[in-house]
């Protein structure tokens, strides 16, 4: 489905954000990377779409390589890959309907683009995934109104209008409550169980991954400490992937 | 370890002795510029004032005529050698004026700001056409006119030109400005869901500047219909601005002038109506 090979990236070209990290993520699983602040989840994240341009390795989706797509077909690339973010990234002052709705908008036409051309087909469809993330009734709210929990799961309808074959969670629960983190999961959870979406999220939170994940990637100081189904993440691998690198410079955070 | 160079350094100042007070802030040279040029400015006033008083001056006939102008303008306003109809077809004029060079002002403007907002164009186009606009808006709407009406002649199409041409450069300024706000994240997200440049800005730009876009053309458009007056007196582009000037300056005729007046301010209260609706019904 994807499989990442020996991805490396520096934002300087001097200190090493990643350096060779390879894995795989299967179609029907949760994969959740794991990793202090800074050791680079989310910029592996971000190589996958190439919304980061890496410095070396291959990333294969759907057997081609990404990194190797022009603009056009990285693009098309892009219209099966749905993406979910900490700060939802909502078009705020639109409803909830028409942000769903971009996600079918990178396969239609400029015309359609510019003036808001959709099928009653997709427009079932918006609807549709409204319901299955339970906001039925708010299709017709502008998006600024609704709560976080909400607003997350717009994102995920609105991932899920592009018909993803992946999706990616970029701290998908960062800025929510206890009871919308639940409600958000269990549906990321069900996507891929009963939809086949493989879903790859980074989290910060490692009792979040233990109930949801099928498998764990572990991160620290840009390389990968783990890589294993999530029952072998004991606490001694969990103190591994979070140990503090005396030789790190790649963390954010320094002690004084 | 990170190494000694490249630690974020923040600046210190060693104090020359002991401090009796902490001070709030590094005493730097900027705010020492700032009170010597206040300084220096504030003499020149004070030297320069007396001399720009003639010798006949005489404080006490100047206020009472200056009170007079004021009670002919506003207590007995009438007309003499113009009908109201005229007034108004003039005072609609100088509107359209305003109309006309905010309208095409602004749809140029805002292709120009997509072409300088940071978050769609390359850095050599947002300083490039920056600072062209700011030159254009450095020189006043006035003299713009002026320039043009060597091309065109004085009139009206000069002021169309000129005042359109400075509310060009007003509004990718301000156009361009509340497009950098929009969270460079909202870009990131559409560019990864596959979206073409036109539905982004279409579908993200767009909603986000609307009340902006709105309340920054409307009071261009009250900008211009000053503008308009002024142009109508200065280059002959007809309007109220013309009326004004042919009363006050060809006839003397205060009572005129004052009618004029009534009607711009009264056209001025319409505006800035509207301008609180506008405001409250985006928000």
């Amino acid at each position: 489905m994807l499989t990442v090979k020996h991805l490396a990236k520096s934002y300087d070209g001097e200190k090493k954000s990643l350096t060779d990290v390879s894995f795989s993520v299967q179609p029907g699983e949760v994969t959740v990377i794991i990793g202090p602040s800074g050791a680079g989840k989310t910029t592996i994240l971000r190589s996958i779409n190439q919304l980061i341009r890496d410095d070396d390795g291959e990333i294969l989706f759907d057997n081609t390589d990404i990194r190797q797509l022009n603009r056009a077909q990285l693009r098309q690339a892009r219209c099966r890959i749905g993406m979910i973010f900490q700060n939802y990234n909502l078009i705020e002052p639109l409803t909830a309907i028409e942000n769903v709705l971009h996600g079918c908008l990178g396969t239609k036409s400029n015309l359609a683009g510019i003036f808001s051309i959709y099928r009653n087909r997709e427009k079932e469809e918006a609807l549709k995934l409204l319901e299955k993330v339970g906001l039925a009734e708010f299709a017709y709210q502008q998006c600024r109104n609704l709560s976080g929990g909400q607003k997350q799961r717009v994102g995920i309808a609105r991932a899920l209008m592009q018909q993803p074959k992946i999706i990616l969670c970029d701290e998908p629960i960062a800025s929510l409550d206890p009871k919308s983190t639940i409600t958000v999961m269990d549906i990321l959870r069900d996507l891929a169980t009963n939809d086949g979406i493989s879903v790859l999220i980074n989290l910060h939170q490692v009792d979040i991954a233990r109930s949801y994940a099928d498998h764990v990637i572990g991160i620290n100081n840009g390389q990968v400490v783990f890589d294993d189904r999530i029952q072998a993440l004991s606490d001694t691998a969990i103190a591994s992937i979070y140990q503090k690198d005396a030789n790190s410079e790649g963390s954010v955070v320094h002690e004084f | 370890m990170i190494k000694p160079e490249n630690q974020i350094s923040i600046p210190t100042r060693q104090p020359a002795g002991p401090r009796l007070s902490i001070p709030l802030r590094f005493r730097d040279r900027r705010r020492v510029t700032i009170l010597m040029t206040l300084i220096v400015l504030a003499y020149i006033t004070l030297a320069t004032l007396p001399t720009m008083i003639p010798s006949h001056f005489k404080l006490g006939t100047a206020l009472t005529s200056f009170a007079e102008n004021i009670k002919i303008m506003f207590w007995q306003p009438h007309l003499a050698n113009t009908t109201f109809i005229t007034l108004l077809g003039a005072l609609g004029q100088s509107i359209l004026l305003a109309f006309l060079t905010t309208l095409i002002g602004s749809v140029l403007a805002f292709f120009f700001a997509l072409a300088s907002t940071r978050r769609l164009a390359p850095t050599y186009l947002v300083l490039g056409i920056q600072s062209l606009m700011a030159v254009i808006r450095a020189i006043p709407t006035v003299l713009w006119v002026l320039i043009y009406s060597v091309v065109f002649g004085l009139g009206a199409n000069a002021a169309v030109v000129g005042i359109t041409f400075h509310s060009v450069a007003y509004l990718t300024k301000v156009y361009a400005d509340s497009m950098d706000e929009l969270s460079p994240g909202i870009i990131e997200t559409m560019q990864a869901m596959g979206l073409k440049k036109s539905a982004i800005i279409r579908q993200a730009i767009i909603p986000y500047m609307m009340p902006s876009y709105l309340s920054w053309t409307f009071i261009r458009f009250e900008i211009n219909f000053a503008d308009a007056i002024a142009v109508g007196a200065a280059a002959g582009a007809g309007g109220i601005g013309y009326q004004l000037f042919m009363s006050s300056s060809f006839y003397f005729n205060f009572h005129e002038v004052g009618v004029m007046v009534y009607m711009i301010l009264a056209f001025a209260l319409v505006l800035e109506i509207i301008s609180y609706r506008l405001r409250t019904a985006t928000n």
